[in-house]
């Protein structure tokens, strides 16, 4: 057995938590990428209906929404992609090195798709009215076939980080059986419905602005029901998606998210509906502050809750149900000669093997007590919850503002010891561990009781003179 | 256990990922080290290019710095998207086998390595307004977005270097982390760089711009609307511009191999010297031929690639060699062999890389240096078509081999 645990140094973001950090970035990349891929399919289909039907005017159209693309998913979009990367590197390198090392050939792959499709986004709107058309026709289908590849390869990576739904890859330690896991086709299909709807709602904010209105009527149309094949084939996807989740995703989506996510995923997924079905309707009435508002809308009120809830389904795991969100590896997996971390854990602790903890901490005594536990407690909770009275998932919330010591040792040396809640980690610190961060907890509920009490005093003297 | 260069390299060993690696660590090295040269001629090319176009600006009085200026912005807005998508392979392949190195610097700079994701898209909004703004008789206001863009660009690197200087660092890890003893998690330190080694690829913008205008004038050789004139100025001025670059790279080689530590013995190293040389001889080359202003190929650039090549060779030696003192060696990388996904990697690079990127760059190549509508030769709409078909198959195989790897572990 190891000595050592190969814990890198925290980034603790105070209040947010660096999972926001990484989810704001996610998301934004999300918004962009799956415009760029719904969008370059929207091109390819229109660009043969202008071919075919000797339609020039409606490269106009590709040429103004494939600029808009440039600025909008291959600045924002491309620059977070590596984004993601850097998010994840500092707010849990584990899980990155992980997917990485799983995966390296994979992404390496993607990153030619990658590459062309930055070529090929430049070619496709420059090119337009620059060589003949069979032959842009050609460029543009390639490039959506190009895009999709990139999804393609993603959502493998992703999938793992859900579950893998068998053990196979658990002894072979294969990249194929890793990403062609058990929820791979169903949050394919999910997204590439997602992409469609999307691109439809983003085409919209040009649209609006073609002059030619019987142009203008065609592509609006063409949108909508391009958007409204998009919802329908993802609520079909959704539903198998569901199926294919692990038994801890299913019980943290019932028991664990806030309660305004699904009747907030609804009002916008009827909304999008709604969109699409009037702006088929009445295309001329489609105006562009409100393609602008729909998409805003899809972005925050149902992207950013979707994203964060998929992020939270998987806990306590970062990735392939072995790395556990804290960093630490929860299990074996001979197929890769990996080994558990936990018995380390459970037998040393975290101060005696965590190659970053200062010399000062090695040894506790009376003055450094609180210290130590702040250290072990941010490097084993930091992740998910927040030290602060505030922001996500505090953890005096969570425990109820808990002063007693005794209590909280109980708790750290019951369920959460022998991992008994499926969407926390197993984390079993040795006695003295435990009553350090024990102690550390119960002194942010007292410091958090105290700072309510002042400000209730000073409320209640500025009352009493009258101010 | 504390973190002192007596069991650095014992933690160098742990934090390396337990997955291992799928293929030979000297397959990820080589490829880390060539993608990497072409990501950096292209942030070369975006820093050089902005930084002459804003120059440009300033002189946009004459008709040939107007044109200039407004071609190089959108030469800036490119090279920006390609050194990004370029970047990426040499990220990847550095978290492949130096991944305790390279987490460890990010984390202890985390707020930085975040801002670097912000600041480059605010530097590359910014770059864009000026691109959209930037046209015949523009206001000398708009200058704003192109000097907010070009710092913005010049902080981002600077800041890659700082990560990638402070890598190279690991006995100074835990003072960062915990300077007297007080942990601090905030990550919002940068903690080293090293000035010379900042400055020398800052000079090597100058070269590689320099370079790069000698052929954009022979690229544009057989477009009547570019006329000679423009053409010769721009020629001219790329050499000048190179030969200013590469002195100055001479210089701050020297100045980076005398920051090296002393175990590193910049100057016994024969690197050093084949580089110092080439750039000379490279400098006496461009001098030579610096009254030739009708002479143009593309034969300077190909030089600059070279050089950026040999640059990345030198890059690499260095931090093996600051890695040897802890014992770390990229070969005893464990290796968990998975042919499957390399052969992913190796056929799409060579199937979609060259069929579709080849494609793309010929029909960007031969319609910008035709006037009017390009007519595809018959070479090319086979390449076009091929392209078509490689991406048909590709995605054919992709999801029958899915398919059967899904059903076999689902069943």
């Amino acid at each position: 057995m190891q000595e050592i645990l190969g814990l890198y140094p925290s980034w603790y973001v105070p209040t947010i938590g660096s999972a926001w950090v990484m989810g704001i970035i996610g998301t934004i990349h999300v918004l962009a990428s799956h415009t760029s891929v719904g969008a370059s399919w929207l091109f390819a289909l229109l660009e043969t209906k202008a071919v075919r039907e000797n339609k020039p005017e409606l490269m106009e159209y590709i040429k103004k929404y494939g600029v808009f693309l440039l600025v909008f998913s291959y600045i924002i979009g491309s620059i977070t992609g590596p984004g993601i990367w850097y998010a994840i590197t500092v707010a849990s390198p584990k899980g990155v090195g992980g997917l990485i090392h799983n995966f390296v050939w994979v992404w390496a792959a993607e990153w030619v798709y990658f590459t062309v499709e930055v070529i090929g986004v430049y070619a496709l709107v420059y090119l337009i009215g620059k060589i003949d058309p069979r032959t842009h026709l050609k460029l543009t289908w390639v490039f959506a076939l190009a895009s999709w590849a990139t999804m393609l390869l993603i959502v493998g990576i992703l999938s793992f980080m859900m579950w893998l739904g068998n053990e196979n890859w658990y002894q072979t330690g294969s990249t194929l059986d890793a990403f062609f896991n058990l929820n791979f086709f169903a949050h394919l299909g999910l997204r590439t419905a997602f992409m469609f709807a999307i691109a439809g709602a983003v085409g919209g904010i040009l649209a609006a602005t073609m002059k030619n209105e019987t142009v203008r009527t065609d592509i609006t149309r063409f949108l909508a029901k391009m958007g409204l094949a998009g919802v329908f084939l993802g609520m079909i996807m959704w539903m198998w998606y569901v199926q294919t989740l692990p038994e801890n995703a299913k019980i943290i989506m019932q028991t664990q998210l806030p309660g305004y996510i699904a009747p907030t995923l609804f009002a916008v997924l009827a909304a999008t509906i709604i969109y699409f079905a009037w702006s088929a309707w009445k295309p001329l009435q489609l105006k562009q502050g409100f393609a602008v508002a729909m998409t805003a809308v899809i972005a925050i009120a149902g992207l950013w809750p979707e994203e964060r809830s998929r992020e939270s389904i998987r806990k306590p795991y970062v990735a392939g149900q072995y790395i556990y969100s804290n960093q630490t590896i929860s299990r074996d997996v001979p197929g890769k000669q990996i080994e558990s971390n936990l018995p380390l854990i459970a037998e040393k602790g975290v101060l005696a093997t965590h190659p970053f903890v200062p010399e000062t901490l090695r040894t506790i005594t009376a003055t450094n007590r609180l210290q130590a536990g702040e250290f072990v407690a941010k490097v084993m909770c930091a992740n998910c919850h927040s030290m602060e009275a505030s922001g996500l998932r505090p953890m005096v919330k969570k425990l109820q503002g808990s002063t007693d010591v005794e209590q909280i040792k109980a708790y750290l040396g019951g369920a959460l010891y022998h991992g008994l809640i499926p969407y926390m980690p197993r984390i079993p610190l040795p006695e003295m561990e435990r009553q350090l961060v024990a102690e550390y907890l119960a002194s942010l509920s007292k410091h958090t009781m105290t700072l309510s009490q002042t400000q209730t005093h000073a409320s209640n003297t500025l009352v009493m003179k009258g101010d | 256990m504390e973190l002192n260069p007596h069991n650095i390299a014992a933690t160098l060993q742990v934090l390396r990922d337990p997955a291992g690696i799928p293929s030979h660590p000297a397959v990820f090295q080589v490829l880390m080290v060539l993608t990497w040269v072409f990501h950096i001629l292209f942030v070369n090319i975006a820093l050089g290019s902005a930084t002459l176009s804003l120059y440009g600006f300033t002189r946009r009085q004459e008709p040939q710095w107007e044109r200039l200026s407004i071609g190089m912005t959108k030469a800036a807005k490119v090279s920006v998207s390609m050194l990004i998508v370029l970047g990426v392979a040499p990220l990847l392949f550095t978290q492949v086998i130096y991944d305790p190195q390279w987490y460890a610097s990010n984390i202890l700079s985390a707020s930085w390595a975040i801002g670097f994701i912000f600041t480059l898209i605010l530097g590359y909004s910014s770059w864009f307004i000026f691109y959209f703004k930037n046209h015949q008789g523009a206001k000398p206001a708009i200058i704003v977005w192109g000097i907010v863009g070009l710092a913005m660009f010049v902080l981002d690197g600077f800041i890659m270097h700082a990560l990638s200087y402070q890598a190279l660092l690991p006995e100074q890890w835990m003072e960062w982390y915990a300077p007297d003893g007080q942990v601090d998690m905030s990550g919002s330190t940068i903690h080293a760089w090293q000035a010379g080694r900042f400055l020398f690829f800052m000079a090597m913008s100058i070269t590689v711009i320099g370079v790069f205008l000698k052929a954009y004038a022979h690229y544009y050789k057989v477009r009547e609307d570019y006329a000679a004139d423009y053409r010769n100025f721009v020629n001219l001025l790329g050499s000048k511009i190179a030969i200013v670059g590469l002195v100055l790279q001479l210089v701050t080689f020297v100045w980076w191999l005398l920051s090296l530590p002393e175990h590193l013995h910049g100057f016994a190293n024969p690197m050093s010297w084949i580089i110092m040389v080439f750039l000379a001889a490279f400098a006496l080359l461009l001098i030579k031929q610096a009254d030739q202003h009708h002479q143009t190929s593309y034969k300077p650039l190909f030089y600059a690639a070279i050089m950026a090549l040999l640059v990345a060779i030198f890059r690499e030696l260095i931090r093996i060699q600051y890695m040897l003192p802890y014992g770390y060696d990229i070969l005893d990388y464990k290796v968990m062999e998975d042919l499957p996904s390399t052969a992913l990697f190796f056929l799409t690079f060579v199937g979609v890389g060259g069929l579709v990127g080849g494609f793309f760059l010929t029909a960007i190549y031969k319609a910008g240096r035709t006037q009017g509508v390009y007519q595809a030769s018959k070479p090319v709409a086979k390449l076009a078509d091929s392209a078509v078909g490689v991406m048909i198959v590709w995605i054919a195989i992709f999801f029958l081999v899915g398919i059967w790897v899904w059903l076999k572990n689902a069943l």
